[in-house]
């Protein structure tokens, strides 16, 4: 289900400025944005696998760039949701 | 009144500029070829007028505010917002068409269509990808139609070709005896955020390009609802494709090229459509 807040502070984060900030201290952008606690555990630890089924692809995707992740970190981080797909289907 | 001088459409996928310096030998020649020739041919219909049916990255629209289809009607509209691109494409601006956008906008109110407007949209990779790419001389006003192709509920198939049809109508029926154009962007193939991010569908893609040559609305509809739920997310973007080939006619194609460009992570098509030119 999508999260609203967290694909807002993803938007949002496409902002030099905002990614400036994010870079500087997470935490404190975070503050602004009405965050579940698991979605909070989630980003604070870079959870990509937690986070995906909450927020556009596009976006988790330009999130985990200013985050500093490389495509193919990136695409790994993504695995564990396949393993699951693979699983719920049989 | 105005004329259809022709329908065309390619891929924008964003590596092309991001990558540019780092691609291979191969794939750029594949790139510049492939964007060169539809300059060539796009430049060779002088249009006047170019309406870019395109997605819109998370640029103007947020999940706030997202509208299914949204016509640009503003006189001048913003260049590209993503820093990778700026360096290639180095426009701060570039001209709209207020007088047929909003002919877009009234005759779709008319036909039972309900468009978002802007009047200053922000053209993103999307848009500015093909242009930079295709290196025209001059560029023409652009009436983008911005279709959501990135969140789900989407427009359906049909409403596409719908959408093409009405595109088609407008430019028929706006006075002035302008030259336009149609320029679908997007796709083929692709996978983005997802754990099969950088294949390709290649079978999909080939699939399209066939049913694009020929195949009537019925077949294609219902092969792209089937099809476009199995595959890659970036593959919604056809949606600009079926209306650039509604817009002409559904009158056949010529494929320019196609490449499976994995180092892009995007089966990249460039054709134009058979018709009145």
């Amino acid at each position: 289900m999508t999260d609203y807040w967290l694909s807002k502070m993803f938007y949002d984060l496409q902002s030099a400025e905002m990614t400036q900030a994010w870079r500087e201290d997470r935490a404190a952008v975070m503050q602004d944005y009405l965050l579940s606690d698991e979605m909070r555990e989630a980003v604070l630890n870079d959870d990509i696998a937690a986070i995906a089924p909450h927020v556009n692809a596009y976006l988790l995707r330009f999130y985990c760039a200013i985050c500093g992740m490389t495509d193919a970190e990136f695409i790994d981080s993504l695995q564990p949701l396949a393993e699951t797909a693979v699983a719920s289907d049989g | 009144m105005a004329e259809l001088i022709g329908s065309f459409a390619a891929s924008h996928a964003p590596l092309i500029a991001r990558e540019w310096a780092t691609l291979t030998d191969e794939t750029r020649g594949i790139v510049i070829a492939s964007y060169r020739e539809l300059g060539k041919r796009l430049m060779e219909a002088q249009p006047d007028i170019l309406v870019m049916v395109t997605t819109d990255h998370w640029v103007n629209f947020f999940l706030n505010n997202l509208p299914s289809f949204c016509v640009g009607v503003g006189p001048e509209h913003d260049g590209p917002p993503e820093a990778f691109l700026k360096p290639h494409f180095p426009h701060d601006t570039l001209p709209g068409h207020e007088g047929f956008g909003r002919h877009l906008v009234d005759t779709a109110f008319h036909e039972g269509f309900d468009p978002a407007i802007s009047y200053r949209a922000k053209l993103d990779h999307g848009v500015c990808i093909p242009l930079w790419q295709m290196a025209l001389k001059d560029i023409p006003a652009i009436v983008p139609v911005f279709i959501n192709e990135l969140e789900e509920p989407m427009p359906t198939i049909r409403r596409c070709f719908d959408w093409g049809k009405l595109i088609a109508k407008a430019i028929e029926s706006f006075p002035g005896g302008q030259r336009i154009g149609v320029f679908g962007t997007g796709g083929l193939s692709h996978s983005i955020g997802e754990p099969t991010m950088g294949q390709l569908d290649v079978p999909f893609d080939q699939r399209c390009l066939e049913m694009f040559g020929g195949a009537d609305e019925d077949e294609i509809t219902d092969t792209l609802e089937d099809w476009l739920p199995r595959t890659g997310n970036g593959a919604h973007e056809v949606r600009s494709w079926v209306i650039a080939h509604a817009a002409m006619g559904g009158q056949g194609f010529d494929l320019i090229h196609y490449a499976p460009l994995f180092e892009v992570y995007a089966g990249c098509g460039f054709a134009q459509w058979r018709g009145t030119t």
